[in-house]
């Protein structure tokens, strides 16, 4: 969360170019924090937070990967402001967890019998016409 | 009532701990390979109200969780699932199966009562084998009749419908918003004033009030009768939806012979029936009572009729072969030979088996008795019966003459 700035030091060069959306999603994170519950399932509450997080992440990991738009320096220091989660991604380097949605769903002590979320199942093997939404965050299936 | 494990032992009212639940066909699922959640004293018993071992598993795609409700201990004693509460054997409610076996047994409800009675009864479960039945149940007390009735009654697949998801109570109030992903049905539910729609988990147990027995009750009475025709001289009873090529001339002899002596069978193979003529009226009569609605062969539950008196014939008999009760019985003529035959060889193997010292009856030059394709019961005419003669109850291989005769499967041995 970039709320508290740990640094003193100047962001790096670029960083005036990234801001603006970083503030976008801020805002959209503030919103979906206030946001009411009512009418949610219990596990729904939580499933914005996610995807805006996972959003964020991804927005500093294509810039700096896929793009090449950005600095190292900014790079790091995004993941060092936690900007972007540098967990998740970590994961999306991996073959396989290219889409990762979130740490959650791939965490296998957290299930009966330690296995993934659904969402991980890939789209062939699951039966046709099954439509998956994840408990944990709302992901519709993240892997192929 | 103990609601807690305390340090005093004595006379402490047990708390179940099992390591695998007993369940029906139906509610353990198609798949053959099930994750069970296994939760030690997890719930109270719907029953007995102690604390058991719950399980819980999920039996298939597109259905929904199901759980252990009762103790083993009450499952037990009622031989029901742990699940859904129906009979194990026949998958009716205990009260249909109370009533088919007439068996009176009075459980107690008050606690007390019932904490004593459950005390008893888990000491005689504990001191039985566990292969025979243990409480009301104990005698088996099964008569021919009643359990005819529970065979009518008893479904003969498992019923995986029960095992679906509950309607969407958010769907039925127009309120769901989860469309697709809903996991619940999205469909009409059943009519509140429909007297199966109240039902009471311990009613169902005990089998009293159970609206579902009544209406199996209900249904049995009202099963149709097959009433015989006016005609005495019909013998003749038609057999329909035999399939193609899948019930021959020689499965219907077969099964139709133990009721008596047969005149004629013919199949019309077009039409996927067959005829089958008795010799007396009274041997019809009895085929009729035993195989109507009943009948099962080769997996096709076979459709039995009269057959037309030779007036009717006319109008649309079909090939039917009725020519009166004057003709003489050709198929007992057949039998004859065959028992003079048999009795023949018997005496033959007689001799030879008391000639053998082994203490099986398996003569030195013969290879395993032809089990694989036994014949059914009613032929046993046909059968030789071998049996050691210094101990007649040691074993007894039956072997058919048609074996002997035109050996496949086992050989036996030319004997020179």
């Amino acid at each position: 969360m970039p709320k508290v700035k740990r640094s003193r030091k100047p962001p790096p060069d670029g960083w005036e170019l990234i801001e603006p959306t970083l503030d976008e999603l801020d805002q959209k994170m503030r919103e979906a924090e206030t946001e009411s519950h009512e009418g949610k399932r219990i596990v729904e509450a939580l499933w914005p937070i996610f995807r805006i997080h996972h959003q964020r992440s991804r927005y500093i990991f294509d810039l700096f990967y896929k793009r090449k738009a950005i600095s190292r320096e900014l790079y790091d220091y995004c993941l060092k402001e936690n900007i972007a989660d540098k967990n998740l991604i970590a994961k999306w380097k991996k073959p396989g967890y290219e889409n990762l949605c979130c740490l959650r769903c791939i965490q296998t002590r957290d299930t009966n019998f330690a296995t993934n979320c659904v969402c991980r199942v890939p789209k062939t093997k699951l039966e046709e016409g099954k439509i998956v939404e994840c408990v944990n965050c709302g992901c519709r299936g993240c892997s192929g | 009532m103990a609601t807690s494990k305390g340090a005093n032992t004595y006379n402490r009212q047990n708390w179940e701990d099992s390591d695998f639940p007993t369940l029906c066909q139906t509610c353990l699922g198609d798949n053959p390979y099930i994750r069970m959640m296994k939760d030690k004293y997890g719930m109270e018993c719907k029953v007995c109200e102690r604390p058991f071992t719950v399980f819980r598993w999920c039996p298939g795609a597109r259905m929904r969780f199901k759980k252990t409700e009762v103790c083993q201990t009450c499952a037990k004693l009622r031989n029901i699932c742990q699940t859904c509460l129906l009979d194990l054997e026949y998958g009716l409610p205990t009260q249909v199966r109370d009533a088919a076996l007439k068996v009176h047994e009075s459980m107690p409800k008050s606690d007390v009562n019932k904490e004593f009675y459950t005390q008893n009864m888990e000491r005689e479960i504990a001191n039985s084998d566990g292969t025979t039945a243990v409480g009301p149940y104990a005698g088996g007390g099964k008569s021919q009749n009643s359990h005819e009735m529970l065979m009518k009654l008893a479904r003969t697949a498992p019923y995986y419908k029960r095992n679906r998801p509950h309607v969407c109570s958010f769907w039925v109030k127009g309120e769901c918003k989860r469309g697709e992903e809903c996991p619940y049905r999205h469909e009409k539910p059943t009519d509140p004033d429909d007297p199966l729609s109240d039902q009471n988990i311990r009613d169902r147990y005990y089998g009293i009030n159970d609206p579902v027995a009544e209406k199996l009750m209900s249904r049995y009475s009202t099963l149709p009768k097959l009433e015989p025709p006016e005609d005495k001289s019909v013998c003749t009873l038609y057999v329909g939806n035999l399939g193609e090529d899948e019930i021959t001339e020689t499965d219907l002899r077969n099964y139709f012979y133990q009721f008596g002596e047969l005149r004629a069978v013919s199949l019309v193979i077009r039409q996927q029936c067959a005829f089958i003529q008795f010799t007396t009226r009274a041997a019809a009569e009895e085929a009729v009572e035993k195989t109507f609605n009943k009948l099962v062969m080769h997996g096709r539950r076979l459709n039995i009729k009269w057959g037309k008196s030779p007036g009717q014939t006319a109008d649309g008999g079909g090939n039917l072969v009725d020519t009166g009760p004057a003709l003489p019985p050709c198929e007992s003529l057949l039998c004859l030979c065959i028992s003079v035959a048999s009795s023949l060889f018997q005496l033959f193997l007689l001799l030879l088996a008391s000639w053998t010292t082994s203490a099986c009856t398996l003569l030195p030059w013969q290879v395993c008795p032809c089990r694989d394709h036994c014949l059914p019961l009613p032929l046993w005419r046909h059968w030789l019966l071998l049996q050691d003669v210094s101990k007649p109850d040691k074993c007894s291989h039956q072997f058919c003459i048609s074996c002997f005769l035109q050996p496949f499967g086992c050989h036996p041995l030319p004997l020179g």
